[in-house]
């Protein structure tokens, strides 16, 4: 009986003095990967209102409204309770107007407060 | 004395809601009947609606654990549509985060298996270490769960020389964890003990019954898509099929190890391997009126897309066919004459993802027009009521082989 423990003992001793595999979240926070799909960001003055991202958008996240009569200028409302973070929009835009940010903690009391305006 | 019980729909032996009805005389189990459809999302009839871009996305989330598996048979199936080669690069990228996923569904089983036969150490060291590849997934892709690395015509991101040295370091403390594994299931009678002889299936019965993945393996039948019929780049992969002959949750869980082991020397391969080029192709938006059958090998089992275009950027018809549901008529038979504390093991051991498998048929009445949405009983009870009516001619007909 007493052989069959043996194969554990070294598993037993190596966690008496192992860090936990936990943090102590959300005091202590572990840092994001280079490239993780956070928020999206937008930059409206690279816009040229071609709708690609409006269109690509799976979860129809994204308004782009024209803001002036004369000139050729957008705003972008990003509905952020929508988004899945994807960022096929980061893909999709031609003139690169997109990035995503390292941003995790989007929590909100009321979906109309994850409403963003870039302008 | 035989008694009817109920399972479900909610229960905290099962992970997703799923009712079973059982007969029981004493402790066993003479009769089950499974009821499904109580996470039916439409997500087949949405995929209509959005275009092959967006559809990616949504069938990502057909499944939380096996998202890459269902965004490659999509995309394989749309790009045979689009006659579009992809990228090799890409190709070999999208393989080896289809074997990551294998790698970590497969850890993320035998915990599940550890806990359900009250092995729970086996659990928190299964899911510690699957926290490894989750946060390879997570640095390479950007996200722990939904990776979002498909794109038509290859993949949206590409690994560097970086990523690629961490991997490889990973794969060491992986390989040196899994035959750890393989040793407790040697030294650890009980363990052995709980799983062998549970959820019976013969091999005949798995074919007859059409299970998929580690479910039909472990029956003693190397049916794996992989090799059978290679997608991406399994045709220039060495690896083995795994199987086991115990037809038992312990056979299930002797196949799941080895190919963890297969899945670790597969990746090793592809990043040593990795061709340079380009990682992805340009694609059209719109795909000519075609139709296609795409299969893909999912840690649970063959995973089946069916796809149909009819010339715009929208498809016509997406069907989706998960591995659990091609299991679900084994596990019944698994059940029968079985001990109902045995339930969530065997339920357990086929890796069940029910709102992966949830699908409804409609029916359309071409004479009158009128439509209506039947369940899978509905539907059976419907069908024998058909045949006793018309007396059809191939009473005398015989099964050729
Ligand atoms: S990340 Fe995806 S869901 Fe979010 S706005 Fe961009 S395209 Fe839409
Ligand atoms: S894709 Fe880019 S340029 Fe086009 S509308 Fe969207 S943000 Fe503007």
């Amino acid at each position: 009986m007493n052989n069959k423990i043996v194969p554990f003992l070294p598993e037993l001793l190596r966690h008496l003095f192992k860090k936990p595999a936990t943090v102590k979240y959300p005091f202590e926070k572990e840092a994001v990967p280079e490239g993780f799909r956070g928020n999206v960001v937008c930059d409206a003055a690279k816009c040229i209102g071609c709708m690609i991202c409006v269109n690509d958008c799976p979860a129809e996240a994204i308004d782009i409204i024209r803001v002036s009569e004369t000139e050729k200028k957008f705003k972008m409302i990003l509905h952020n309770d929508r988004c899945i973070h994807c960022a096929q929009c980061v893909d999709s835009c031609p003139t690169k107007a997109y990035h995503m940010d390292a941003e995790y903690e989007t929590a909100a009391f009321s979906r109309h407060d994850l409403k963003i305006e870039y302008k | 004395m035989e008694f009817k019980v109920s399972l479900g729909p909610q229960h905290p032996a099962l992970h997703e809601a799923v009712s079973l009805r059982m007969t029981l005389e004493g402790e066993i189990i003479r009769d089950a009947d499974l009821k499904l459809g109580y996470s039916h999302r439409g997500i087949e009839k949405l995929a209509e609606e959005r275009t092959f871009t967006q559809n990616i996305y949504l069938t990502e989330r057909i499944c939380g654990i096996c998202s890459h598996s269902h965004t490659t048979c999509f995309v394989q199936g749309v790009e045979q549509l689009m006659e579009l080669i992809p990228a090799r690069r890409g190709l070999y990228i999208r393989t080896l985060i289809a074997e990551l996923e294998r790698v970590h569904s497969h850890l993320l089983w035998l915990g599940v298996a550890g806990q359900e036969a009250g092995f729970e150490s086996f659990f928190m060291y299964t899911w510690r270490d699957r926290e490894v590849v989750m946060d390879i997934l997570d640095w390479i892709t950007g996200n722990r769960v939904h990776y979002a690395m498909n794109t038509f015509g290859g993949v949206r991101r590409d690994i560097d020389e970086l990523q690629k040295k961490k991997i490889l370091d990973s794969l060491d403390l992986l390989t040196k964890r899994t035959e750890y594994y393989l040793k407790i299931g040697a030294n650890e009678p009980t363990f052995v003990g709980r799983l062998a002889g549970v959820g019976k299936l013969s091999r005949e019965d798995a074919i007859a019954l059409c299970a998929v993945g580690p479910t039909l393996r472990a029956s003693g039948v190397p049916m794996d898509v992989r090799k059978d019929d290679p997608y991406a780049v399994y045709n220039e992969i060495p690896f083995e099929v795994c199987t086991a002959d115990s037809c038992d949750v312990l056979g299930r869980a002797v196949v799941r190890v080895k190919e963890l082991i297969q899945s670790y020397k597969m990746i090793e391969f592809l990043l040593k391997n990795l061709p340079d080029g380009p990682f992805k192709v340009k694609a059209p938006r719109k795909v000519k009126p075609n139709e296609v059958y795409s299969r893909y090998e999912a840690p649970r089992g063959e995973n089946v897309h069916y796809i149909k275009s009819n010339g715009s950027d929208k498809p016509e018809r997406l069907k989706v066919r998960a591995p659990t549901l091609a299991n679900y008529t084994a596990t019944i038979k698994m059940l029968k004459n079985g001990f109902i504390a045995d339930i969530p093991l065997i339920f357990a051991a086929i890796d069940p993802c029910i709102c992966c498998a949830e699908r409804l048929v409609q029916l359309d009445n071409p004479r009158s027009g009128e439509s209506k949405v039947l369940s899978f009983s509905q539907l059976r009870t419907m069908a024998n009521d058909h045949y006793k009516k018309v007396n059809l001619l191939k009473k005398e007909a015989v099964w050729p082989f």
